[in-house]
């Protein structure tokens, strides 16, 4: 039982992850790191919130959610191909502006002090009836499968194949690797990078939405709590495809379900909850080091 | 072309103007007006000696953190582990602060900091020797850092060091002889101020009268020219990070040891990226990174008391030092020269 | 007899940057379906009018003509619809991306048509690809990532990416200089084959026996002008090497003077060999002495391996066998800071990135390398006012004329930037001065100026090893001259009584057993 807790709990807990990792990988394959993962999923949540709460429709809030984080995806991404901005700066800036903004605006307008209750909010539905839960082991997850997370998975399957396949994806991968042949063959690569970002922000945008509308509804000012910056753990571990990236962050979806759990075991949470970063960091180690030793040959 | 000057004028001015455009038409947005509620920000910072003395206890711990990620930033290592740093040290002088005997007296002062210096340059040492040998991306490895050490201090002080008196994820208090002194009763402002204007100092000077400063700035500007002359890049970029490492630590030893005697979850706010904002607007000047400091230190410390009896949220501080990072390295007034440098490629 | 067609032809063409003349009246025909060599040494202006030619460039005066027709190319892709395209020698390939990926970049053939989202039709793609590459006579696996593709096959790639855009005129940039010899018998075929199909061919190349077994025409660009074309079948590598170098009869007076002393050995390099590292030329077995007082020159056609010499000499390049000594003492596996300590000095060919910090003040420019030694420095702390006095002096030493200490080197002009260079270089009094293209960049008065360094440091009991790509100024300055061909130590002359074309033979050299 607690084993299909687990599953089930991990299995809700990537679909943010695997979202925001989803865009943020198309982002790296164009050139741009992006950083600023973590105040796009907040804002998208935020929209969320909202917009389900006056429509009544979780459909509106999700794509409101996906707009709103493309919006803002695009101008942080003029600011770095138009206006020379430093990536990372930006994104640590648009992190901060972000939150500020939404800070603002939560205590300005809904006189809250960090969290968002909205009345009447309509949270993601679930996809598959109820009984299924009889199935074993998987049953649980199978009750609580919602549409985004759906989404998310064809995403995983399906990226591979535009990115490999299509034109934009071609162009992508190449304004990544090496934009001085994207240039000489006359593509765009400054668009192309746009349109990576934009797609990140679409996507952290989803991710957002999930947080806040999979179950409890309401909107916090830690909602994400790191988890834009989990998912660039995600993507660099999963060196930009979308199949590793996809297990990175069911990884990091365990660790983070097991992670309560684990006290009872005795093991540290706070230190589980290290295991993504620490992760990276030996993958970035051993990469380093093999192309250090090609080249020196 | 401008005196250097001149542009680190521009360059730190013009963000701010922008900065602060923005949040005036926020506040405007709200219904506020923006003038009165500036000036109100400037009277809650500067208007008396209390005042400033709450504005420069506030700008302390960014003195530190902005010096040392200029340090780096000066050398072309792009160094955003600043923050882990200064948990780091800050948790181990606090250690120090409450573990060691009391009949140490007043040397645990001197311990706990230099302790916080040596933890802060062996973690920072690790990308550094990264970077130098094996040309491991230091924002990466600097970035995942910061949150291997949130962690870690957060296991430490909800474990082995947790206080058996107070609470969840905190240690206990350090020894009063541990505390360093008030500057201003009753203010906190406090020693470690002094301690941070000294780093601004040592630093300045390291800039200007140090052979290795010389070098540092060189490997920044031209790494191929400064091998020609003899200079090892690699050496020069562990020292830079290790420095920058050793100032962090001692912020937080300041923080800690001055400021809130003990270690605690959100010990640090986000300094190390304040910090960093502070550097890259001052462009690494020592004097730009004092005014920087002040002007953030005004801002937290005024914002927070103006957040108490008006309806400005504090998270109007964060709107400002979010678009001061992005308007600080924005080449708006340079559009021009890079697209006549374009076209000569 | 075949009338010859002229597939590209250049009448009169002038351009200039600012005060550099690249092209000087270039009066150019290229007959279609033939290999057209284009010989010169470096800044001849052979890029200037290459860029012309694909469009990326406009020319001030003169005309360009396309198969009999005048053309006024406003950018490259009109150069490109015309059918010109080049190889250059960096390659256009994104390394991560597969050959058959960088094949179809920019022109991708496609299954459906949904804009940028379109599928692309990989079948098509290969079936192009091969059909190409069987029509040269080359087949590829172009599965294979750029990044682990042998240098000859991407080559082959970027050929094959001109072909397939229908280009007929391919310019390619120095081919052979990342070949072995049995891959560029390889490309030779390739190019043959393309050339009998009706593609013109223009073949940019320093090593002139390649050009004798390839081209079927010639051509030699010198100081912007082309200075002799000819059939290969009517002239010889001599003739040729001869024009490359320079055609002035008259001597040289060697400014020598008589009276220096040739002193001890300084410097002895024994069987120095090192490796390609990034397309840089090997060094095979170099052994020389540098004495005291003596001014060595280096000549060679540029990319034999000069540069590398004087980069292992100063420390900046590693040497993979063999030995060097200063007075005496094996410096072999010392570092740059440890040779410039016992007195090695350095002039590099690369001036603004190596030989200079363009963004830094000229005084942190004239005292870097010396930030550490006595009195200026402690070994930690610098004396700012003995370093100021120091600038200064040495500035005024070598009569820089600067405005401000603080304002930066790039505020300079080239000679005097280059003066820079050299004052810092001989403040220390090495014994071994190590110059590369001295005068590259330099007006008249800074080019004498400079010279008379060089001399003066000699006779005060300096050693200068010296390249240059004039051959005049090495005849000028050197005692003796020392020929390198690839890699190797080919020959050695007398400098005051060299004769240019004999050198020039010997550039031309393969030392030992090359086709």
């Amino acid at each position: 039982m607690i084993f299909e807790q687990i599953i089930a709990a991990g299995m809700i807990l990537t679909t943010p992850i695997l979202l925001t990792a989803m865009g943020g990988l198309v982002n790296k394959q164009a050139g741009i790191v992006n950083i600023g993962l973590e105040g796009k999923m907040l804002s998208g949540a935020f929209a969320a919130v909202i917009i389900s709460s006056f429509t009544g429709s979780w459909l509106l809030a999700v794509l409101g959610a996906a707009f709103i984080g493309a919006i803002i995806g695009l101008i942080f991404s003029f600011t770095i191909t138009r206006a020379g901005a430093n990536m990372i700066v930006a994104g640590l800036g648009l992190n901060v502006l972000l939150a500020g903004i939404l800070g603002f605006v939560l205590n300005w307008s809904f006189n809250s002090s960090g969290t968002l209750r909205m009345p009447n909010v309509v949270l993601l539905p679930k996809v598959l009836p109820e009984e299924i839960q009889i199935i074993p082991i998987f049953g649980k997850v199978l009750a609580e499968l919602d549409p985004l997370t759906i989404f998310a998975w064809l995403t995983v399957i399906l990226l591979p194949f535009l990115l490999s396949n299509t034109k934009i994806g071609l162009w992508i991968r190449v304004t990544g690797n090496a934009e001085k042949v994207s240039h000489s063959v006359g593509i765009r690569f400054k668009n192309i990078q746009d349109f990576s970002t934009v797609v990140a922000g679409f996507f952290s945008g989803l991710g957002g939405a999930h947080l806040a509308l999979f179950s409890i509804g309401l909107f916090n000012e830690g909602l994400t709590a790191g988890r834009g910056f989990i998912a660039l753990a995600a993507f660099y571990f999963g060196r930009d495809r979308p199949v590793a990236t996809a297990l990175a962050c069911l990884l990091f979806g365990f660790l983070d379900a097991t992670q309560i759990r684990m006290q009872t075991i005795g093991l540290p949470p706070k230190l589980i909850g290290m295991i993504p970063y620490l992760m990276v960091l030996l993958a970035l180690i051993i990469s380093s080091i093999r192309k250090h030793q090609r080249t020196a040959k | 072309m401008l005196s250097s000057y001149a542009q680190k004028g521009i360059g730190f001015a013009l963000p701010l103007i922008v900065a602060f455009l923005l949040s005036g038409v926020l506040l405007v947005i709200i219904g506020e007006n923006p003038v009165k509620i500036y000036s109100m920000l400037v009277d809650e910072s500067f208007g008396s000696s209390r005042r400033i003395a709450a504005t420069l206890s506030a700008s302390t711990p960014l003195l530190f953190t902005a010096v040392a990620t200029a340090i780096c930033f000066r050398s072309g290592a792009f160094n955003v582990g600043v923050e882990g740093a200064f948990l780091i040290g800050g948790l181990g002088a606090v250690f120090c602060g409450f573990f060691l005997p009391v009949q140490l007296g007043l040397s645990i002062i001197p311990i706990a900091i230099i302790f916080a210096g040596i933890l802060g340059g062996i973690w920072l040492y690790f990308p550094g020797y990264l970077l130098a040998k094996f040309e491991v991306d230091e924002v990466v490895s600097t970035l995942m850092l910061n949150f291997i050490a949130i962690a870690i201090t957060g296991y430490l002080i909800n474990g082995p060091l947790l206080s058996p008196t107070s609470g969840n994820n905190v240690t206990p208090v350090i020894h009063d002889v541990a505390k360093l002194p008030r500057l201003m009763p009753p203010s906190t402002l406090h020693g470690g101020f002094i301690l941070g204007l000294i780093s601004v100092l040592i630093y300045g000077l390291w800039c200007n009268r140090s052979s290795s400063g010389f070098e540092s700035a060189l490997i920044g500007l031209n790494q191929r020219f400064s091998r020609a002359v003899g200079i090892s890049v690699q050496k020069t970029l562990i020292l830079v990070m290790v420095l920058s490492g050793i100032i962090g630590g001692i912020g937080g030893a300041s923080h800690g040891l001055g400021q809130l005697y003990r270690f605690s979850d959100g010990f640090s706010p986000g300094y190390g990226f304040t910090g960093m904002a502070v550097a890259l607007l001052a462009r690494n000047s020592p004097i730009g990174i004092i005014a920087g400091s002040i002007l953030f230190g005004a801002l937290a410390s005024a914002g927070t008391t103006i957040q108490l009896f008006s309806d400005i949220p504090l998270d109007l501080i964060n709107i400002i030092q979010g678009t001061v990072m992005i308007f600080a390295v924005i080449e708006i007034a340079r559009l021009s020269l890079r697209k006549k440098i374009r076209a000569e490629l | 007899m075949k009338k010859k067609t002229e597939a590209l032809q250049a009448t009169n063409v002038h351009k200039s940057y600012g005060l550099v003349k690249a092209n000087d009246g270039i009066d150019l025909q290229i007959f279609s379906g033939t290999i057209h060599a284009l010989v010169g040494e470096n800044g001849a202006g052979k890029s200037t009018l290459m860029r012309i030619f694909q469009g990326i460039e406009k020319p001030d005066l003169g005309e360009v003509f396309v198969d009999n027709e005048a053309v006024n190319f406003t950018n490259p892709k009109q150069a490109l619809k015309m059918g010109i395209g080049m190889v250059h020698q960096e390659f256009m390939m994104a390394p991560d991306l597969s050959l058959l990926e960088n094949l179809i970049l920019g022109e991708e053939p496609l299954q459906n048509n949904l804009g940028v989202f379109s599928r692309i039709n990989w079948t098509q793609a290969r079936v192009e690809g091969d059909e190409l590459a069987k029509n040269i006579g080359v087949s590829i696996d172009w599965e294979r990532k750029a990044n682990s593709t042998p240098v000859h096959i991407l080559q082959f790639v970027e050929i094959i990416r001109l072909l397939r855009r229908g280009c007929r005129i391919i310019i390619l940039d120095e081919p052979t200089a990342v070949l072995a010899p049995p891959q560029v018998e390889e490309l030779f075929n390739l190019l043959r084959k393309l050339s009998k199909s009706g593609t013109t061919i223009i073949f940019i190349s320093h090593k002139i026996n390649e050009v004798v077994a390839v081209a079927d025409y010639v051509s030699v660009m010198r100081r912007g002008k082309i200075s002799f074309s000819n059939t290969i079948d009517n002239t010889s590598i001599s003739e040729i090497a001869f024009h490359i170098v320079g055609d002035n009869e008259k001597k040289t007076n060697n400014l020598k003077g008589g009276d220096r002393n040739i002193g001890d050995i300084l410097l002895e390099i024994n069987d120095l060999s090192s490796n390609t590292i990034n397309k840089s030329q090997e060094l095979s077995a170099i052994s020389l002495q540098l004495h005291s007082g003596q001014i060595l020159g280096v000549a060679g056609v540029s990319g034999n391996g000069q540069i590398e010499l004087l980069e292992c000499v100063i420390g900046l390049r590693g040497a993979s066998a063999g030995s060097i000594n200063l007075k005496d003492q094996n410096i072999t596996q010392l570092g740059v800071f440890d040779r410039r300590r016992l007195g090695i000095s350095y002039v590099s060919s690369d001036r603004a990135n190596e030989g200079l910090s363009l963004s830094s003040s000229i005084e942190d420019n004239i005292i870097a390398g010396s930030h550490r030694d006595s009195p200026i420095s402690n070994g930690h702390t610098l004396n700012k006012r003995i370093m100021r006095a120091t600038a200064v002096e040495r500035l005024d030493r070598l009569s820089v004329k600067y405005g401000n200490l603080n304002e930066t080197a790039s505020s300079l002009s080239g000679g005097n930037q280059q003066k820079l260079v050299f004052a810092r270089e001989i403040s220390n009094d090495p014994s071994v001065l190590v110059v590369s293209q001295p005068t590259r960049g330099v007006d008249l008065n800074g080019i004498k100026a400079i010279h008379d360094i060089i001399i003066d440091f000699a006779s005060n009991g300096g050693a200068v090893l010296i390249t240059s790509e004039e051959l005049e100024e090495l005849q000028k300055l050197s005692d003796e001259i020392i020929v390198i061909s690839n890699g190797k130590l080919v020959g050695r002359v007398d400098g005051q009584n060299s004769d240019i074309k004999e050198i020039g033979r010997m550039m031309v050299v393969q030392g030992g057993g090359n086709a």
